[in-house]
């Protein structure tokens, strides 16, 4: 099944957009249910029992507006890159925890294009996906796609049930995106030079 | 780990530890030897497993068994009081309401709340009074019959209509 | 027996002790397994508890198409109260599940219980759980984890015969399962160059999943002292379940008992021998304790067998005066992954053979190609090919009279077969018949002409009403066997039955039929009280178990009361027999000189030198003064095997009101006259069209298997597979007219399956007639009846 949607930012520019969008510690805090999201050298061999304890002992590094760019330009996707996250989706009467591996396959700013997929019980995805960052008269329009193949019982659940999930987990994500954002604009101008200067 | 609770059915008091994920359903069932609701769906669209808790129709497919915790389970079993069918099942007997009899016990508890409700239901009423509650043999026709049939005894033999055992 | 019923107001049901023993066959007596379903004391599988009886659960494929690279079964084996986790390779041998109907073409392909290195849909069995507790067996299924290299699926027969479709089966060459065809090729070409006009449709039948309300389910116990093995299940042919089950997990057939207790409907649904009943048998023996094994929902969505499921091309020549010249089918038919019991036989000999309808057709050809797809096996599914062929029919018919400007409750006059027995194109024989009789009582029913006029005023309006026929044919009690076994049949498709006195007088009547909500203990006890001439209540009747019943076939195709019932009327006059010459004996009469009359044996012309029956049987059983010749006792089976099937029919029409701007459909009336020929019990009867009717509407309206690319079924639930509610389901008119088959003693023709024949085909016809297109696809959505509405009619599928 294919979605995709346009959903604007107001007052953030698009590099800040880019560089909250490439942190992984930013998107975690902002996915409704991922309980972590870690960059792993072997997609083929994640131990996510093993990186779910790790995540539960370990404190969150801070996100902008608290955390220094450099930072967070250090940590963010790289093009190549594999991410293991742990999701959790409430799905009608199920709630699946998805193990998932993401591939960054082209991240050329001001676009990022991913593929993945992710296994739980009884049900599993593939996917690719893809955004393109788009300056407005008034901020960032970030325009995404995602072309998924659902299987097991989730999918037999059918498109009634999963896009208004999909809409709610994607509106959610990038209001909380837009939150974290909105501090970024209140700092001092300085910060706002600061993360351009690491695009 | 269990949970104590305590369960009157059919007028019949039990107590019991169930888990706390245990459905009413499972525990009627595999616990309790009410084996007269069903489980059709699992997902609370059929209605065969529709039983009365504290006089109001419920899926107990849905209702987890400590949440009953308390009160006053009717089953199927318990609508017949002393032998006498109670008006709803005369009234399936006489209109052919049934077939096969898997929806039948949650088809009957539903319908008995509904003439609880409203003594003298039109077609329509009953329609979507039943509209929980699924069967795939009859044709829902002679379950209406069934239904107003039943509602015309209760109104006939208002002491009658006591029977349900509530 | 058989009145014909004056009105559409329906039956009223009678208590039994109101009916004169004299006036029990064809009463609408109420029926006398109501008290135990009414108050929960019925004995569902599910509700079946045996001393330390564990759980089972299958794990199966999430994938619609896969290789398995591996399946790890070790997180759940560790669980606390998991006693073990077994797949296809911890079995010495497992079994293949078979199929019951050849044809010379078929293409056999392997169907192992617990796939092995490949899965072909959704919902393949990969791996069993036994547990304790039913909770801990669908945790441990959770934790099975399966490694799957995901392949390309294919869920639509036309697809799945295209040349670059994933195949799914090595052996099948282009999916291709059977080629097979019937008529006669150069004769119906010859038609259509003669013919005036020629009409065609592509025409879908959509797959269908058929929602018995109880899952399927199965309990198992093995005593290993005397390898006797005893599965309860839901079967609706415990017989064939035993004698297939028995080959598949390699036990013998005498040390089998397969038991149907109360079955929840079935629908065909329950007729195929499935992986997961032997599953359960053979972890029974594994573990030696009782297994019980319940489908989730969920389950009966992914594995049940489904019906329907063709692609159809149908053409029909027509001259100028409205007369058929020829009809011509090509279908594309849905087996799914593998060959389910009778599948073979579904798509050809249950569909090819009804291509003449109720219509003289002088050339018809129909060619049909099964296909393999990766959703779940296709089988008889209530009607099981018939409704596919009544489906073509009756929509070409209502095409066809369009366009040859007749209305078409006249162009079927026109056409229908006038007499009996009828000879096909298309193999069969009619047996009985009289089609104008019940067009013209549904056309009363309807007022037709006042509705015809009322349609045109509604339309000034803007409103658009329209008027649907069905005349639809069945052909029930497939015979005889020798007929059936050339036509590719592994078995035999007689009935047995057995009727025993007992030495007080009492009967107990068992049939090989195994009933699933149709009444039989009710009708079986009506046919046999009458046959004897005892009272109704003293006949006890049998049923659903191969321990206690001699042999048996089942029961699908609308054939208990045509074959299980003959065969119990066969048995009944062979004891009558032997009860006369005992009368004879000891009322010191030549057999010849007994009458036999309402249970009394009398000497002709003395009345007063009498026995009853009953009495008789008394002396059977003391045998203190019996004929020379003559062994005690008082019991007698048969094994019927009709002559010719029989063919009911009907005339099906349904009233619409279509609302072009939001396409939704109102079924104002709907209206059945169906012909069964005599009626055993005028209520049952009148039940069974119901259920059938909703059915058919169902189809129609609401109903439909659907996938995605990747053959994942997206309408897997109750939510989302609509199974009409009561609000979807009008009230109906039932009428009935009778004309009796000659084939049986009984004179019926079987009812089971007519109204979901008639139905779907009454409502499609009403929607096109109300928006006047050709052509609307099944489910009529909403959105798809939009569309028809808003589009140009251009004959194509919306």
């Amino acid at each position: 099944m294919e979605f995709d949607g346009t959903f604007g930012l107001a007052d953030v520019t698009t590099e800040e957009v880019w560089l909250a969008l490439s942190d992984p510690v930013m998107i975690k805090n902002a996915l409704p249910g991922c309980q972590f999201l870690v960059e792993v050298d072997n997609p083929d061999d994640v131990d996510f029992d093993a990186l779910e304890e790790a995540a539960a002992e370990e404190e969150d590094p801070a996100t902008l507006p608290e955390a220094d760019p450099e930072e967070v330009a250090e940590r963010g996707l790289a093009q190549g890159g594999h991410y293991a996250a742990l999701v959790q989706v409430g799905v009608g009467s199920v709630k699946p925890r998805f193990e998932t591996v993401v591939t960054i396959d082209r991240r050329e700013f001001p676009e990022m294009d991913a593929s993945g997929q992710g296994s739980a019980s009884d049900s599993s995805f593939e996917m690719d996906s893809g955004m393109t960052l788009v300056e407005t008269d008034d901020g960032v329009d970030v325009e995404w796609w995602t072309e998924a193949d659902v299987f097991g019982r989730v999918a037999q659940m059918g498109q009634r049930v999963i896009n208004p999930v999909a809409n709610r987990v994607v509106g959610r994500f990038f209001k909380q995106v837009q939150k974290e954002l909105s501090d970024v604009g209140d700092e001092s101008s300085g910060l706002r030079d600061r993360i351009s200067s690491y695009i | 780990m269990t949970r104590d609770i305590s369960l009157t059915v059919n007028g019949t008091e039990h107590e019991l530890s169930v888990e706390p994920r245990a459905l009413l359903i499972s525990v009627l069932r595999d616990e309790l030897d009410y084996t007269g609701p069903n489980v059709g769906c699992e997902s609370s669209m059929c209605g065969a497993c529709t039983v009365h808790l504290d006089g109001e129709a419920v899926k107990s497919c849905t209702v987890l068994a400590v949440q009953a915790d308390g009160c006053d389970v009717t089953t199927v079993e318990g609508l017949a009081t002393d032998g006498e069918f109670h008006p709803i099942q005369q009234g399936f007997q006489e209109e052919h309401g049934l077939q096969c009899g898997y929806c039948t016990p949650g088809m009957m508890m539903t319908a008995t709340e509904l003439l609880d409700r409203n003594p003298d239901p039109s077609e329509e009423e009953i329609r979507e009074a039943l509209e929980g509650n699924l069967c795939r043999c009859t044709g829902y026709q002679n379950i209406v019959r069934a239904v107003e049939n039943a509602a015309e005894k209760m109104q006939q033999e208002p002491a009658v209509a006591d029977g349900g055992g509530d | 027996m058989g009145a014909e019923s004056e009105s559409g107001s329906g039956v009223q049901s009678v208590d039994p002790d109101d009916v004169d023993a004299a006036d029990i066959l064809g009463s609408a007596i109420e029926r006398r397994e109501d008290p135990a379903l009414l108050t929960g004391d019925a004995e569902y599988t599910d509700d079946i508890e045996l001393p330390g009886m564990v759980h089972m659960t299958i794990k199966r494929s999430r994938h619609a198409h896969a290789r398995i690279e591996n399946i790890d079964t070790s997180e759940a084996e560790a669980m606390d109260g998991v006693i073990e986790v077994f797949t296809a390779a911890d079995i010495e041998a497992p079994g293949n599940l078979p199929t019951g109907w050849l044809l010379d073409s078929l293409e056999q392909v392997d169907h192992p219980i617990l796939a092995e290195d490949r899965v072909r849909y959704q919902g393949d069995a990969l791996a069993v759980v036994v547990a304790e507790e039913r909770y801990i067996a669908h945790d441990a299924t959770d934790r099975i984890d399966v490694d799957y290299d995901r392949l390309g699926a294919v869920t639509e027969p036309s697809e799945a015969l295209a040349d670059d479709a994933p195949a799914v089966h090595d052996d099948a060459s282009g999916n291709v399962a059977f080629d097979w065809d019937i008529g006669d090729a150069e004769k119906t070409d010859a038609a259509f160059d003669d013919a005036d006009h020629v009409v065609d449709l592509d025409l879908e039948n959509q797959l269908l999943i058929p929602n018995a309300m109880e899952p399927r389910a199965a309990v198992a116990e093995y005593n290993p002292s005397n390898d006797e093995l005893a599965v309860h299940m839901t079967s609706q042919n415990p017989h064939l379940h035993r004698l297939l089950m028995s080959g598949v997990i390699d036990h013998p057939e005498h040390k089998l008992q397969v038991r149907a207790p109360d079955v929840g409907g079935g629908f065909g649904s329950k007729i195929h021998h499935y992986a997961d009943e032997a599953l359960v048998a053979l972890a029974a023996k594994r573990h030696e304790r009782p297994v019980k094994w319940t489908a989730t929902r969920t389950e009966t969505y992914l594995t049940d067998a489904q019906g329907r499921g063709h692609d159809t091309h149908a053409e029909m020549a027509l001259s100028d005066d409205g007369d058929i010249l020829g009809f011509r089918v090509d279908t594309a038919a849905n087996l799914g992954a593998y060959l389910s019991t009778f599948a073979p036989a579904v798509p050809t000999y249950l569909y090819g053979t009804l291509l003449s309808g109720q219509y003289d057709i002088p050339a018809i050809y129909c060619s049909v190609t099964g296909a393999f797809t990766n959703v779940p096996p296709v089988d008889a599914y209530r009607g099981a090919g018939r409704p596919e062929a009544s489906f073509v029919v009756e929509r070409m018919i209502h095409r066809a009279a369009k366009e040859v400007g007749m209305d078409p409750a006249e162009f079927r006059r026109r056409n229908f077969v006038e007499e009996f027995p009828y000879q096909t194109q298309v193999a069969v024989e009619y047996d009985s018949g009289d089609y104008e009789k019940t067009l013209d009582r549904a056309l009363d029913l309807l007022d037709y002409d006042e509705l015809r006029e009322r349609q045109e005023a509604a339309r000034a309006e803007g409103k658009y009403v329209g008027v649907g026929l069905s005349a639809y044919i069945e052909a029930c009690g497939l015979a005889p066997s020798e007929l059936a076994g050339e036509l590719g049949a592994q078995a035999g498709l007689w009935e047995s039955g057995l009727v025993r006195f007992h030495p007080s007088g009492k009967v107990t009547a068992y049939c090989g039929t195994s009933g699933h909500g149709q009444g039989h203990d009710t009708t079986y006890a009506q046919i046999v009280a009458n046959e004897l001439g005892v009272d109704y209540e003293d006949v006890e009747v049998v049923e659903g178990d191969t321990d206690e019943i001699p042999q048996g076939m089942g029961t699908y195709g609308s054939r208990s009361a045509a074959v299980g019932g003959s065969a119990l009327v066969k048995s009944s006059q062979k004891l009558v027999e032997k009860a006369k010459r005992i009368a004879a004996h000891q009322l010191e009469a030549a057999p010849e000189d007994i009458e036999f009359e309402n249970g009394d044996f009398h000497v002709a012309g003395a009345p007063d030198r009498s026995m009853h029956i009953a009495e008789i049987a008394t002396q059977a059983y003391l045998a203190h003064d019996m004929p020379d010749d003559m062994e005690p006792g008082l019991e007698a089976t048969s094994f019927y095997d009709p002559d010719n099937f029989v063919f009911p029919f009907g005339l099906h029409a349904a009233v619409v009101e279509v609302d072009p701007d939001t396409g939704e459909i109102d079924i104002e009336r709907y209206v059945a006259v169906d012909d069964v020929g005599n009626q055993i019990n005028p209520k049952i009867v009148e039940g069974q069209i119901h259920g059938g009717v909703a059915q058919g509407i169902g189809q129609a309206l609401y109903e439909g298997a659907e996938y995605d690319d990747n053959g994942q079924l997206v309408t897997g639930s109750m939510q989302d597979y609509t199974v009409p509610k009561a609000e979807h389901i009008p009230s109906m008119e039932t009428d009935s007219t009778c004309t009796p088959s000659p084939v049986n003693p009984l004179g019926v023709k079987g009812v089971g399956e007519a109204g979901t024949i008639a139905a779907p085909q009454a409502v499609v016809n009403a929607v096109c007639d109300a928006l006047d297109v050709d052509q609307i696809g099944m489910p009529m959505k909403a959105e798809r009846v939009w569309r028809a509405a808003n589009a140009a009619t251009d004959g194509g599928e919306h």
